[in-house]
């Protein structure tokens, strides 16, 4: 499906290229993460959750940061999102300099330019699923009222949930939830969807059709997505990998070249 | 909005438990206020609803209208003090009184029509007339005890007709009878017969003042007499102010409690919607239009809490016996229910610095 395919050694344990080498071949990355660290200091010693990182990503890309436990991958993906400030480096959103806003400004920019796709779906338990798509439409301006509701209806129709639409959380399956959320994220049109462990809460099975559900959808919009994930299995459906190691992006590659 | 209306509405349960809550502390109040308004208008209706507007009394009287004692001297010299308007006798007696009927404990009050100390609520018929013994109007309470216009109401051998009715004119929680000094004298000689001979004598003295002149002033003036204001004159019958400020301190210490228990309430709601508010922060929810919400929710909660406890309260005060001394005013209703909702909004306001403390990047990776 991609020409690079052919270039990348098609056997696990082969480390790819390394990300910060690689960003300066994305000359027109939509996302550009430059020298970002995040330091937590406890006492006298600090701690490095994110070193040094430097990645991009192009638009219309779903990649996947691929890390155990531990290895800095939430906090990183968190100062994309504009959740953390990180200590060091910038980070460049089409355009914007995320690491630049301040608390208010960042709760707007999460509103209108951040789709999240949370692991425990954490949608709103007494808002019906069309309502939870709504309710992040009365976060931004951009998007008029009436445009909002014929596009919840839109992203139910798309998701297969049209049927499920007066229902609350309580009443869906752990995928109808998942595919609820992945609405939401959808719903403001934004520049960056955000998925974090989407599969955590779902079997292996369950966990294939939503990440491959969101890859769909992501693609056929033209979306940019990072998905968090330590599972193997899920990378397939992304473009590329960053693995995450100890607080350093370590290296890009195909995901074919995980594949095993 | 739309998040906290939802919430009230598919968690009806939950917020039942609050809602209920409220509505006991409201009932609660607003019967210990019905109460209150209740014994404190009984107590001194025949003060308040009178063209007086202040009372002189015998130095050693300490206020009180049944133990004051003044001659005609005495009457003078408030009566000629300046700022006075209109100075004229009152005379109190509390005793049994005959009507057709039957027998009741009534006040009898003896006034100069033309002078101070007057009722000014006549509902029906009229007052007796200057210089006019023998008549009288009589409070609301002992028409509705079965005695009418046309009556005699008597004291021993003495009687008065009766030409009228007024209301809210109760004294310590008995029913007047406003009749001239004359034939007062004339009942209270049947039931304290060591007074017979003394003709000129009243308890105290009804002051109108003159307009912009205070009690205090007057007071300045005649230095070896009491003088308050009709409302002061209230308070000093004997037990007003102790009722009136036990109840009040009861209902305060009621609405601190709702106060406390509102705060309690969306304290465990916020905690156990750390997760959820999260989630809401991170999707770019402001933490204004969350902590507004819950705000919002208070108020609700308040307004549907007054409403079912004020009629409960109604439904109360409609089956309580009579002489259970009950009012419902709609001004205690209002200042309750301003206190209510205002209880439940400092309540909901401890939660607000909780909300603004949950941090939007624990809605990713669970812990840390």
């Amino acid at each position: 499906m991609n020409e690079n395919l052919e270039f990348v050694p098609p056997h696990p344990g082969d480390p790819g290229v390394d990300p910060a080498s690689d960003a300066t071949s994305h000359k027109d990355a939509i996302l550009r993460v430059e020298d970002v660290s995040k330091i937590y200091s406890s006492g006298d010693t600090e701690v490095h959750a994110v070193s040094k990182a430097t990645m991009a990503v192009d638009q219309g890309e779903f990649v996947a940061l691929l890390g155990p436990s531990g290895s800095g991958k939430t906090t990183l993906i968190s100062m994309i999102g504009g959740l953390l400030s990180p200590t060091t480096g910038t980070i460049n959103l089409a355009g914007t300099d995320v690491a630049g806003l301040n608390k208010r400004d960042l709760t707007k920019f999460r509103a209108e330019r951040v789709g999240f796709v949370f692991q425990a779906a954490n949608l709103v338990p007494f808002l019906t699923a069309r309502e939870n798509l709504l309710y992040v439409s009365t976060l931004q301006k951009r998007i008029s009222r009436k445009e909002a509701h014929a596009r919840a209806d839109q992203l139910l129709e798309e998701l297969g949930l049209a049927p499920r639409a007066k229902n609350v959380p309580e009443q869906l399956s752990g995928g109808e939830r998942q595919r609820v959320a992945i609405g939401r994220a959808l719903m403001n049109d934004p520049d960056l969807i955000l998925v974090d462990e989407p599969t955590a809460a779902l079997d292996t099975k369950l966990g294939r059709q939503v990440v491959e559900l969101l890859a769909r959808e992501i693609k056929q919009r033209g979306k940019t997505g990072i998905m968090v994930t330590h599972d193997l299995r899920m990378v397939q459906y992304t473009d590329r990998v960053f693995e995450i190691l100890d607080g350093e992006l370590t290296h890009v590659e195909q995901p074919s070249a995980l594949a095993h | 909005m739309m998040l906290a209306l939802n919430e009230i509405r598919r968690g009806r349960g939950r917020f039942a438990s609050i809602i209920a809550a409220l509505s006991l502390i409201v009932f609660l109040v607003l019967t210990l206020g019905a109460l209150a308004d209740g014994l404190f208008f009984g107590a001194t209706g025949a003060v308040r609803s009178t063209n007086a507007t202040a009372y002189a009394f015998s130095p050693d009287a300490k206020g009180s209208l049944l133990r004051s004692s003044m001659d005609p001297e005495q009457v003078r010299e408030v009566q000629e003090a300046p700022g006075v308007a209109t100075a004229t006798g009152v005379g109190v007696l509390l005793t049994a009184g005959t009507a057709p009927s039957g027998e009741y404990d009534v006040a009898i009050f003896g006034v100069d029509p033309d002078g101070a100390g007057v009722p000014t609520t006549l509902t029906e018929g009229r007052l007796p007339a200057a210089g006019e013994d023998g008549t009288a109007a009589i409070d609301q309470e002992l028409a509705k005890q079965g005695v009418a216009i046309g009556d005699d109401v008597s004291v021993g051998s003495t009687s008065a007709e009766v030409v009228g009715i007024v209301k809210d004119s109760s004294y310590q929680l008995q029913p007047t009878v406003w009749t001239s000094l004359n034939t007062w004298r004339e009942m209270r000689n049947e039931v304290r017969p060591e007074f017979t001979g003394v003709v000129d004598d009243v308890n105290a003295v009804a002051i109108e003042t003159e307009s912009g002149v205070t009690a205090e002033q007057i007071q300045g003036e005649i230095g070896d007499l009491t003088v308050l204001s009709a409302e002061a004159t209230g308070l000093a019958i004997p037990g007003v102010e102790q009722q009136s400020s036990t109840l009040n301190s009861i209902i305060y210490t009621a609405l601190a409690v709702a106060a406390l228990v509102v705060a309690l309430f969306f304290a465990l709601v916020v905690l156990e919607k750390r997760e959820l508010f999260a989630a809401l922060k991170a999707l770019g929810t402001p933490t204004r239009k969350l902590g507004a919400g819950v705000v919002l929710q208070a108020i609700i909660a308040s307004l549907i809490g007054v409403v079912i406890g004020a009629l409960a309260s109604r439904g109360l005060g409609a089956i309580v016996p009579d002489e259970v001394p009950t009012l419902f005013r709609t001004e205690t209703l209002i200042t309750i229910a301003i206190f209510t909702l205002v209880a439940g909004v400092v309540g909901a306001a401890f939660s607000l610095r909780r909300i603004a403390r949950i941090d939007p990047a624990t809605a990713i990776g669970g812990s840390l």
